[in-house]
């Protein structure tokens, strides 16, 4: 791509960004916006600066406690659904518990969280795979539904085993499904990470708490921004995985079909 | 006709109620009920807001509830907040002041499990173990400053005294009336060491309402704060009624605590033996101390004036 | 076509019996209406009707991928045991393998080494002339050379029945009538049982020696008997008066879509 096509592309996006920042900065600066509600973008940005070792350090945190939490969720999760895959009755008397997953509100059980894990990042990890295992389980079942059914006739044909079903025609089917639960997965594994902080400890989570406490609105800010960097940097990393794994038969498929 | 009747019915109930929102204020704790809050509730129960002609709607708080940018924002009049959130957000510009004060001596205190044989904060902070203390608060970075080389565990605070009930190695901020008393009922007794001993006294428990809503509302904020004096020193003398209902609103605390806070607390809300008629005033020194070392704990950049941040009525 | 050097086996074709067999399914109700016939290893015969009438069911009752509700069928082979292929109405290749890959599958789902199974696949693919394209991926082929690839498939474990579902029918002419030709070629060198589901009588005559004409649900066999021509099948006979003639025979006992109830 030239520069001009770079540039077209990349300029829409950020010209809203660029007239709000500038709209904040002056109502908060002339004191039409009081600054407890919102902090000027100057501010934030300051804050960035200036609490750049602490915000990384705490990131870091964050980062590696939502990664072990998406690789628990991912592991269990893609595992519980082979097993519900392959029973039709297993699927419908274990499924409505998936979903209770989906639907508990971690900040309520944060604390019961706690007592069962301890503070620190054993619970914190434990928050992240919980608020991140729903979307795997569903993706993967269905994408498990997904192989075309003359295949499995063919594979029927030649007598293959289950595991031979499983790990050569019916994975491989599955995999979009399965990084499509991935992407939304990584993202609730960094606000589950963060929730888990603000009870257990440690990371972005206390920072946000912290800065709370002190009224320091820039720097809940700053932790927010930084956090939701993370969550982008998780998602991007599963679309690379995905377009190398894919490769080009994934995309012509569906151009063809 | 009928239409006609229940239409008029309807209009008049409706500027019946707006009427009656006019004038109710929304009073907002920061904690939920509990004999901290006695005299509040005693003074909505004993009719000293009504005879004044105040409707005061007291609502309760919990962890993290934003009384300060409640009050400033306007969605509630009057709150109860730390001494020391009025300072800070004095310094950032939000411009609410103090009122009346529940507390003369700050009972924010660390309980530990006597077990541990600490006989002093200096041996909490000293020994392993787990310290749960809200991060970023005063208290806590006042302590982490004078322990600096701390060896326990902080941890967040969450509220409640769940933590504490199982695990031994557990310590945690506290009100030194009300959580340990819980914890004794609960069969684990906790030894409790006061803050303020350490040097760190501001007032505790104050009532913050706008500067510029105190201003406009001279007579108004004058009653309201002589009803809450009615209502503390009646809780002091008989704080039953009051317990009773807060029994009902707060799960987490039952009677015979209550009983026993109320009991204990008393020395704490009386301070130095002032009369009645000085219950919650407030000096200009005390806030004065609590400005600078607020300031040297670096809390705030500025120094507010401390007369602005409290008015006496 | 140099047939000699890939007849390293006896001609081998096997035996399919099937005596009152009968299938419903919940919903379209009686499909197949107590279906009897013998098929002799090494025919090829064509199975005509009409849409819906049952003929895929038939066929896949026969490659054992369903159970019939009532009846008998017993697959024999002359020689071994029954070895079964199956080429698909749609290709049905699978994505991110490429030709020889797919090609190989059948032999990989056996047990086989990955070399001799490559090396078998490359005689297949050989035959169905697609060496070329060995290495190219499904989404880079036309649908016949897709087709040509299922049927190497297909052919790898060198069945002694062969099963086909309507497998040229979304092809273009040209290239539908090129695989014909090909198909045929291929039942010549290597005599297996040919089982070729279709509702083109033209394609019938052409490909077929036997015919079995079912009628639409619930399919009872309308004719069953041989075709009459015994010219070697070539791109002229299409044109030629003796084809015409047996496809007009055919076609007076295959029913209109008018006298379908």
């Amino acid at each position: 791509m030239n520069f001009k096509t770079k540039l077209s592309s990349l300029l829409p996006p950020l010209l809203p960004l660029i007239l709000g920042m500038a709209l904040a900065e002056i109502a908060v600066r002339s004191g039409w916006v009081p600054s407890y509600l919102i902090p000027a973008p100057s501010e934030v940005i300051r804050s960035l600066i200036d609490d750049r070792v602490e915000l990384a350090v705490a990131a870091s945190t964050t980062l590696s406690s939502a990664l072990a939490g998406l690789l628990l969720s991912f592991t269990t999760g893609t595992l519980l659904a082979i097993a519900l895959s392959a029973s039709d009755l297993a699927r419908r008397a274990f499924y409505p518990y998936a979903v209770f997953f989906q639907t508990v509100p971690i900040i309520s059980i944060a604390p019961l969280l706690v007592i069962w894990f301890g503070f620190g990042q054993p619970t914190v990890i434990a928050s992240a795979a919980i608020v991140s295992v729903f979307p795997i389980i569903a993706s993967t079942l269905l994408g498990l539904k997904s192989t075309e059914p003359a295949l499995i006739d063919l594979f029927a044909l030649y007598s293959a085993s289950a595991r031979q079903m499983l790990l050569m025609l019916k994975m491989p089917f599955a995999l979009p499904q399965i990084f499509s639960g991935l992407r939304i997965a990584s993202g609730l594994a960094v606000v589950g990470a963060i929730v888990g902080e603000f009870i257990g400890g440690g990371g972005l989570g206390s920072v946000v708490d912290s800065a709370r406490t002190q009224q320091r609105i820039d720097r809940v800010f700053a932790a927010v921004l930084i956090s939701a960097l993370l969550g982008a940097v998780l998602v991007g990393a599963v679309n690379l995985i995905s377009a190398l794994t894919l490769g080009s038969w994934h995309t012509s498929e569906r151009k063809a079909s | 006709m009928k239409i006609i009747l229940g239409f008029v019915l309807i209009l008049f109930s409706t500027v019946a109620a707006w009427d009656a929102q006019a004038t109710q204020l929304q009073f907002a704790l920061n904690w939920k009920a509990e004999p901290e809050f006695g005299g509040f509730y005693t003074a909505k129960l004993s009719g000293s807001f009504q005879k004044r002609n105040l409707d005061v709607e007291i609502t309760e708080g919990g962890a993290g509830t934003p009384v300060v940018q409640m009050v400033a924002n306007s969605k509630v009049r009057f709150g109860i907040a730390a001494a020391d959130e009025v300072v800070i957000s004095q310094a950032r510009g939000t411009d609410v002041v103090a009122l009346f004060a529940v507390y003369q001596i700050n009972p924010q205190g660390i309980m530990v499990h006597p077990e541990r044989g600490f006989k002093s904060l200096g041996d909490v902070f000293n020994s392993p173990g787990t310290l749960a203390i809200q991060s970023g608060s005063p208290p806590a970075l006042f302590l982490q400053k004078q322990f600096p080389g701390y060896n326990v565990t902080f941890v967040p605070y969450a509220g409640g005294i769940a933590t504490f009930l199982t695990d031994p190695n557990f310590s945690q901020q506290c009100f030194v009336t009300s959580e340990p008393l819980i914890a004794r009922r609960k069969g684990k007794p906790a030894q409790s060491f006061l803050i303020a001993d350490a040097g760190f006294k501001p007032y505790g428990t104050v009532v913050i309402a706008r500067r510029q809503y105190v201003a406009k509302n001279q007579k108004q904020t004058r009653d309201l704060i002589d009803a809450v004096r009615e209502g503390w020193i009646e809780y002091l003398r008989a704080p039953e009624p009051a317990n009773n209902t807060m029994v009902k609103l707060n799960p987490a605390m039952d009677a015979v605590s209550m009983k026993e806070a109320a009991e204990v607390q008393k020395s704490f809300i009386l301070g130095a033996g002032a009369p009645a008629q000085e219950l919650g005033k407030m000096t200009m020194e005390r806030w004065s101390t609590l400005v600078n070392q607020l300031y040297d704990l670096k809390l705030i950049k500025t120094k507010p004036v401390a007369d602005k941040l409290f008015e006496n009525f | 076509m140099n047939s000699s050097s890939y007849s390293d086996q006896s001609k081998s074709g096997a035996a399919v019996r099937c005596e009152g067999i009968s299938r419903a399914f919940a919903g379209t109700g009686l499909v197949l209406d107590r279906i009897t016939f013998q098929i002799e290893p090494g025919e090829f015969v064509a199975l005509l009707g009409p849409s819906g009438s049952g003929k895929s069911s038939l066929l896949r009752l026969t490659a054992g991928l369903d159970r019939a509700d009532a009846g008998r069928l017993v697959i024999e082979a002359e020689q071994g045991t029954v070895s079964r292929g199956f080429v698909f109405q749609e290709a049905t290749l699978i994505p991110w393998r490429n030709v020889l890959r797919n090609t190989t599958l059948p032999l990989e789902l056996q047990g086989w080494e990955m070399e001799r199974a490559k090396a078998r696949a490359q005689e297949e693919l050989r035959r169905v002339r697609l060496m070329e394209f060995a290495a190219r991926y499904p989404h880079e082929l036309s649908g016949g050379m897709k087709m040509r690839t299922s049927v190497a498939r297909a052919l790898i474990t060198r069945p002694n029945l062969l099963l086909l579902d309507e497998p040229f029918a979304a092809l273009d002419e040209p290239t539908r009538h090129a695989l014909q030709q090909q198909l045929r070629e291929i039942w010549a060198v290597l005599g297996m049982t040919v089982l070729f589901v279709t509702h083109s009588i033209s394609e019938a005559v052409f490909l077929a020696n036997r015919i079995i004409v079912l009628s639409p649900r619930p399919a009872r066999i309308l004719l069953d008997g041989s075709i009459q021509l015994t010219e070697t099948r070539t791109a002229a006979l299409r044109t030629s008066f003796s084809y015409v003639e047996e496809v007009r025979r055919i076609a007076t006992v295959v029913p209109t879509p008018e006298q379908e109830t």
